[in-house]
């Protein structure tokens, strides 16, 4: 198994941290590295040869440590908030300059090692209250990183919260300066764990969800939707409602929702259209099954419709026993032990751990109603029923951006999320990404997708290489929302129509196949792209033209602009 | 169960936690003769703490009394009450039943 190396700096004995990081079960594998103890500021300042360099690194100090003058003050008032921020502002100099070499820090924020014994009144008053230059060191620390793309601030009260009543341990301390209680380092690594996976791809995209006793209480086919316990002056309709709220809010962060349940469709449709206090509306869900089939069959069928893998998906249902049939015959689905209390719901969905993003895009926040769009337009399929005048009745346009700083963490999603229209697989981090794009002989363009039903957002991305004659593709995905809407041909016109423009020879794409790639092979054989070298290398010539497709505009050729680096390159 | 017994099962407890820190290989037995520290091997000193910290929260959520192993002037030597996992539960067995122990002498 492949392991993530990381970097642990403290003032304090991170040893149990660093054992559970490295014995925790889920992935990604973790080896540790612990830099000398007590020595944050040169650990940080050190250069690393390409060897030693981390893939990450976690940096977890102690306010006393970071500035004395806090320590000073907190014990005799002694100090000044000046002084105070001006240490804290040395150690994110020292962060900074560590992030130039790591991919990806993490620092928790500043927490006492020690329960003080100060004036629990005067705490938050200024200028000297103890607990007041903690939040001010904190909310400096979080002013000062937020310049660094790869560094996040984590916030280390959830980790105490975990921690019940004590999260420090004296003992602990005293005999090995081991701050806190193990359960707030088994938080900290579930946390860390989650944040590395949402890196690299792995964060699960849609929760699907049982309705009776789940969504609501009470069997609304038993019931009627007038009588489902659902908000209202009733402690578990309260929790109901809160737990659906919660769910409302993890949508603007991108994550689907879907319905798999086991009533009648138009019953379980009009309670959620008609009963008052439903959180949830049919715009909320990108699909739903709702019949008497079985769920793990159901659930295969919707994770197909939406154009994703199992691996994206979290089961949640009150029966232990449609959770174990579904967790047995689809082990890729996420399926929790969920409470039998409904008053704990939205706290279980609040301690999932899967679904951790580096950024939340335009995009994200979109997306399901990009879903509610897509059924808008099977519907509109369906009528009209030629595909073709169905994508020309779409009236789709595709936009074509330089990736920059304005659409790069759109970009870098599509790179490390998108498997299926995916021709290399290639995934990089933010820093990686960006020294590529630097290189003088590449380029790279977001795709931008509309049509009169609604914005999809940027949906693909290409990557080209000049190499010698020859436009090599890098990096050519598209999101399977947008996928069967002509923007795969659409890319296509734009790589091979780049190449033209400025003088090559050829356009070629090396197809490297996964699990789940196969979709992209299929296209390019489809689209009457050569292939060379058996069956995996493709070569246009260009000479010949690739026409746009007839369903789309694409207004402005961005790609055939004067002043790329590329081109210009080529042509000086 | 006796009074042994129910000790021996909260130190077994106590290493179930300690064995979540620690590769396969490195892993305790939960018998009475395992080692816990001392010349021919066991935990290191960092596991040694969390283990003699777990016992005694265990044993104070079990039994509802304080049984202060973490101030033993002996922690870390060989020939401790800590050195196997039977010294450790006759130990604390001593204290639980309120036999003075007053030094680790007393016990070694």
């Amino acid at each position: 198994m492949q392991h993530l190396s990381a970097l642990l700096v403290s003032d304090f004995n991170l040893g149990n941290f660093s054992r559970y990081l490295e014995q925790d079960g889920d992935v990604p594998a973790i080896a540790c590295k612990s830099a000398p103890s007590g020595q944050v500021i040169s650990a940080l300042l050190n250069p690393f040869t390409d060897e030693q360099r981390p893939d990450f690194a976690v940096i977890w100090s102690s306010p006393e440590h970071v500035s004395p003058t806090y320590a000073r003050c907190r014990d005799n008032r002694d100090g000044d908030l000046d002084t105070i921020l001006a240490e804290v502002d040395t150690f994110c100099a020292a962060v900074t300059k560590l992030c130039l070499d790591v991919d990806l820090v993490f620092v928790p924020s500043w927490v006492p090692v020690l329960e003080t014994s100060g004036s629990f009144l005067l705490g938050m008053r200024a200028p000297l209250g103890a607990s007041r230059l903690l939040l001010e060191m904190n909310v400096r620390l979080a002013r000062n990183l937020e310049k660094t793309s790869n560094v996040y601030l984590l916030d280390v009260t959830r980790w105490m919260d975990s921690a019940g009543a004590s999260p420090r341990n004296p003992k602990l301390w005293y005999l090995a300066k081991v701050p806190f209680a193990n359960e707030v380092f088994l938080t900290a690594v579930k946390d860390i764990k989650s944040c590395l996976r949402g890196f690299r791809g792995g964060a699960r995209k849609l929760i699907l969800l049982d309705l009776d006793d789940t969504l609501w209480g009470g069997l609304v086919g038993d019931v009627g939707w007038e009588k489902l316990r659902l908000g209202g002056h009733d402690p578990a309709g309260e929790a109901y409602a809160d737990f659906q709220r919660a769910l409302r809010a993890m949508t603007h962060r991108g994550i689907l929702l879907g319905i798999i349940s086991k009533n009648e469709e138009a019953t379980a449709l009009e309670a959620i259209d008609r009963h008052p206090e439903m959180v949830l509306k049919q715009k909320d869900f990108a699909g739903w099954r709702i019949n008497r089939e079985d769920k793990a069959r159901n659930i295969i069928e919707l994770v197909h419709e939406l154009n994703l893998g199992l691996d994206a998906v979290v089961f949640i249902d009150d029966s232990p026993v449609e959770r174990a049939r579904v967790r047995e015959a689809l082990p890729e689905v996420l399926v929790p032990e969920w409470p039998a209390d409904c008053m704990l719901y939205p706290r279980a969905l609040a301690e999932l751990r899967c679904f951790e993003t580096p950024a939340v895009t335009a995009e994200d926040t979109m997306r399901t109603r990009m879903y509610v769009s897509e059924r808008s337009r099977a519907a509109l399929l369906d009528r009209i029923g030629s595909v073709d005048a169905w994508l020309k009745s779409l009236e789709i346009r595709v936009d074509v951006e330089e990736v920059d700083e304005g659409n790069a963490d759109r970009a870098l999603q599509i790179l490390n999320r998108t498997n299926q229209m995916n021709l290399a697989t290639r995934r990089l981090n933010e820093m990686e990404f960006r020294d590529w794009r630097a290189g003088r002989t590449r380029r790279s363009w977001c795709f931008r997708v509309s049509d009169r039903l609604g914005d999809s957002g940027i949906a693909g991305l290409l990557s080209i290489e000049h190499v010698d004659e020859t436009a090599e593709i890098r990096d050519w995905l598209l999101s399977c929302r947008v996928m069967g809407r002509k923007v795969e041909e659409t890319m296509l016109h734009v790589a091979i129509d780049y190449a033209r423009s400025v003088g090559l020879r050829e356009v070629r794409a090396e197809y490297e196949p996964t699990a789940k790639n196969a979709p992209c092979l299929a296209f390019l054989q489809r689209a009457g792209f050569p292939a060379r070298d058996g069956e995996h290398t493709f070569v246009w010539n260009a000479e010949r033209e690739y026409p746009l497709p007839e369903a789309v505009a694409c207004p402005k050729a961005v790609w055939r602009t004067a002043d790329v680096r590329a081109g210009r390159d080529r042509h000086t | 169960m006796d009074l042994r017994e129910r000790v021996a099962t909260v130190i077994y407890r106590a290493i179930d936690e300690v064995n979540s820190q620690l590769p396969p290989s490195d892993r305790l037995e939960k018998t009475r003769d395992t080692i816990l520290f001392g010349r021919e091997g066991g935990l290191d000193s960092l596991s040694l703490v969390n283990l003699i910290v777990s016992v005694e929260g265990l044993v104070e959520k079990d039994f509802g009394r304080a049984v202060p192993l973490s101030i033993a002037e002996m922690l870390f030597e060989p020939d401790s009450p800590f050195s196997s996992v039977g010294a450790l539960g006759e130990y604390i067995v001593l204290l639980l039943e309120g036999r003075g122990v007053k030094s680790q002498s007393e016990v070694r």
